[in-house]
């Protein structure tokens, strides 16, 4: 056999030389500077400019009319005092932390229990995508849906869920629904019944995808199914929960929409998310240089959160030598 | 400690028209303490057979007996075996420690002990260094290594070991091999050791189940394998080169029996057995064997005679590719023996080692 040869340039027949001729390989020059620069120029005009416009505002005593009418002026980090000093600042976080706990957490946990135990339990593969559709489906409906049926089923009076407790004699009274110190929950379960099938689709396609060969080895090992769950299957699925987690979590950062819909933040702002002051500060009352600093001020505890978690699942990837 | 016995066992995976019968009526003695290796081609159902003796899956027909205790139908955890996957299967969010510990973890055993045999089954098999690895930082070699290890590391009743050695150079594997050897020999337990290496089956094993196609072809030591090989596939499978095959008729004169090979001019002599129940059957066809080994230059009363085509040099031996007629076969040659192609030599054998089949059912005459 003859030996390899790299073909050369000579090899090339007739025609592709002469095309290469005609067509320069090298690129007009503002060729790569448009490449790079319309994707640069995108991102500064809806990421970068926005929110270097939100910092200046959070410095500024800025309301609707010195908006338009230019006339605002540089007020140093008081915006953020008044924020960080005020009652309802400070009750909102601890909704956040409730609805934290409550919402995101246990959303996380329910889901992932859910979605083990449809893995674990029903062997069927049809009954599993019903079963999976059906949990998917509250996911699929907008905010606005959500939260006027949950108004609805919620209804102290003659709603469908007191009206349920009191037959199954769980409760004997009605539950005022929408009453200061209750109305959170309420947004926390209509809320929980509009996401948990995320973290459950997630830890389920986690699941699925673990080898099962790892299973047998565990089986012959002798090992019982709780210690499998125990100390193969919840560490395997560590970072995909924790991937359900963040994503619940950067979620909590923007609730507003059920927020709005069902409670208004009421009765007498006991409701009240962050975000939502902002929204409500912001939007509706039109004092921007306010909702501009209370967004800064969101923004960098999130991302304390956040960076949090991304450390954490860094050091277990690492320490099983993925990364 | 038991033994165990497979009655009529067989695995039909699916149903319908792509149905895989992927074990056959398979019948199996092992014995208490036994080390049995079971080999056989690739797809031939071994590894099947090893996952219903562990309970991994279910039998379609017939009967597992660990000692007399039916187990056909338990679940793995149950039956108190351990088994060394072919894939490997190790826990890949343990270190290696904990994937040879787990086992025992499972048992509750007290952490000391754990460690304890833990360092053991790691010096035995060479892995100390590698103790607080993860799994997927390992080479082939090493996990399949601790795989081994956690199948080794208890004490079951039945050891099942499927190709635990295939991934490991010939050094390493011919000094575990010794060490497997050594701790059956202390242990005493029931093993089954699944291969396609005839070298590593027959090295380690007291008796060599051969498979081939789902079924059970052979059961025994490994002179009754190479001697009197149940039928073609076995004579033809154990043993390297292969045994040299020959479609002949056999000619019956007044006290002698002659088996001439078609399309070439060769005859045979058989045994004085085999000759005695060819002349009892009267038949007119058989196929011939005749391993290369049984060939040779050191003058007999019978040989062959044909000409050299190859002649190659293979270290320890020659190997010699020779032709009569249209009949090419094959016969081992002293390292240092030089014949130029076509050149016509005289290859002889003792008629005890002729090997003859029935051409339809292709099992052992005699
Ligand atoms: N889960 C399964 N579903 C369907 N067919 C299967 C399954 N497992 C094995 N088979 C088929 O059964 C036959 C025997 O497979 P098996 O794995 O027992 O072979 P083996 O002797 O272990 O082969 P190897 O030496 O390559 O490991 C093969 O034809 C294979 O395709
Ligand atoms: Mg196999």
């Amino acid at each position: 056999m003859a030996p390899m040869r790299r073909e050369s340039d000579t090899d090339h027949p007739e025609w592709f030389q002469k095309k290469r001729k005609s067509r320069p390989l090298i690129v007009a020059r503002w060729v790569p500077i448009a490449l790079v620069g319309l994707p640069v120029a995108t991102l500064l005009a809806i990421v970068i400019y926005p929110t270097v416009w939100m910092f200046y505002h959070s410095l500024r005593d800025t309301n609707i009319q010195g908006l338009f009418m230019g006339t605002h002026s540089h007020i140093g980090f008081s915006n953020y005092a008044d924020v960080l000093g005020s009652e309802r600042f400070q009750d909102s976080l601890l909704h956040l932390a409730q609805y934290l706990t409550f919402g995101a957490c246990l959303q996380v946990i329910i889901g992932t229990v859910l979605a083990l135990t449809l893995y674990e339990f029903v062997k069927s593969n049809a009954i599993r995508t019903v079963v999976l559709i059906m949990l998917v489906i509250p996911m699929m409906l907008p905010p606005s849906i959500v939260g006027v049926l949950w108004r609805f089923l919620l209804t102290p009076s003659n709603g469908a869920v007191n009206q349920a407790l009191l037959n199954l004699g769980l409760i004997e009274q009605h539950i005022e629904w929408f009453n200061a110190g209750i109305s959170l929950w309420s947004i926390i379960i209509a809320d929980s019944w509009n996401w948990v099938a995320l973290p459950l689709l997630i830890v389920y396609s986690g699941r699925v995808s673990l080898p099962p060969a790892v299973y047998e080895a565990a089986r012959v090992d002798g090992a019982s199914q709780w210690k499998v769950m125990r100390r193969i299957t919840l560490p395997m699925l560590k970072e995909v929960i924790a991937i359900a987690f963040i994503l619940r979590f950067t979620d909590a950062f923007k609730f507003v929409d059920l927020v709005y819909i069902m409670t208004s933040g009421g009765p007498a702002q006991s409701s009240e998310l962050p975000t939502y002051i902002a929204f409500q500060r912001g939007i509706r009352e039109f004092a921007v240089g306010e909702a501009a600093a209370y967004a800064i001020i969101i923004f960098i505890i999130s991302a304390v959160i956040i960076t949090l978690f991304l450390k954490y699942m860094k050091g277990v990837m690492r320490a099983r030598g993925f990364a | 400690m038991s033994g165990v016995s497979l009655q009529k066992v067989n695995k039909i995976y699916g149903s319908g028209a792509d149905s895989v019968h992927a074990v056959q009526d398979l019948d199996l003695e092992v014995s208490d303490g036994e080390f049995v290796a079971l080999l056989g081609p690739s797809g031939c159902g071994k590894t099947s057979t090893l996952r219903m003796i562990v309970g991994l899956e279910s039998i379609t027909s017939g009967q597992i007996l660990f000692g007399d205790r039916d187990i056909s139908h338990l679940d793995p955890q149950d039956r108190n075996v351990a088994m060394a996957f072919e894939t490997y299967a190790l826990y890949p969010n343990f270190t290696v420690a904990d994937n040879l510990s787990f086992p025992l973890e499972v048992l509750g055993l007290p952490a000391e002990l754990q460690r304890k045999k833990t360092d053991e089954i790691a010096e035995l098999l060479r892995i100390t260094d590698i103790l607080q690895a993860y799994p997927p930082e390992l080479s082939g070699g090493q996990q399949q290594r601790v795989s081994l290890g956690r199948a080794l590391i208890r004490e079951p009743s039945v050891f099942i070991l499927d190709e635990v050695m295939s991934h490991l150079d010939a050094h390493l594997k011919f000094s575990m091999l010794f060490d497997l050897k050594r701790l059956h020999r202390e242990l005493r337990r029931t093993m089954i050791y699944v291969t396609h290496d005839q070298v590593e089956a027959l090295a380690l094993a007291d008796r060599v189940a051969v498979m081939s196609n789902a079924r059970m072809q052979q059961v025994g030591d490994r002179n009754t394998l190479y001697n009197r090989p149940a039928n073609v596939f076995v004579a033809d499978f154990i043993g390297e080169p292969p045994t040299n095959f020959f479609r002949a008729e056999v000619a019956y004169h007044d006290h002698d029996t002659i088996i001439s090979v078609m399309d070439s001019d060769l005859t045979l002599q058989p045994g004085t057995a085999a000759a005695t129940s060819l002349r009892e059957s009267q038949r007119k066809e058989v196929i011939a064997g005749i391993r290369p080994q049984n060939l040779g230059f050191a003058e007999t009363a019978h040989f062959l005679t044909a000409d050299v085509e190859i002649s190659e040099y293979l270290g320890e031996r020659s190997m010699l590719t020779v032709v009569n007629g249209t009949t090419r076969f094959q016969a081992i040659a002293p390292p240092d023996l030089r014949v130029n192609p076509g050149t016509s030599v005289r290859l002889y054998y003792e008629p005890l080692n002729v090997m003859l089949f029935d051409p339809e059912t292709e099992t052992l005459i005699a």
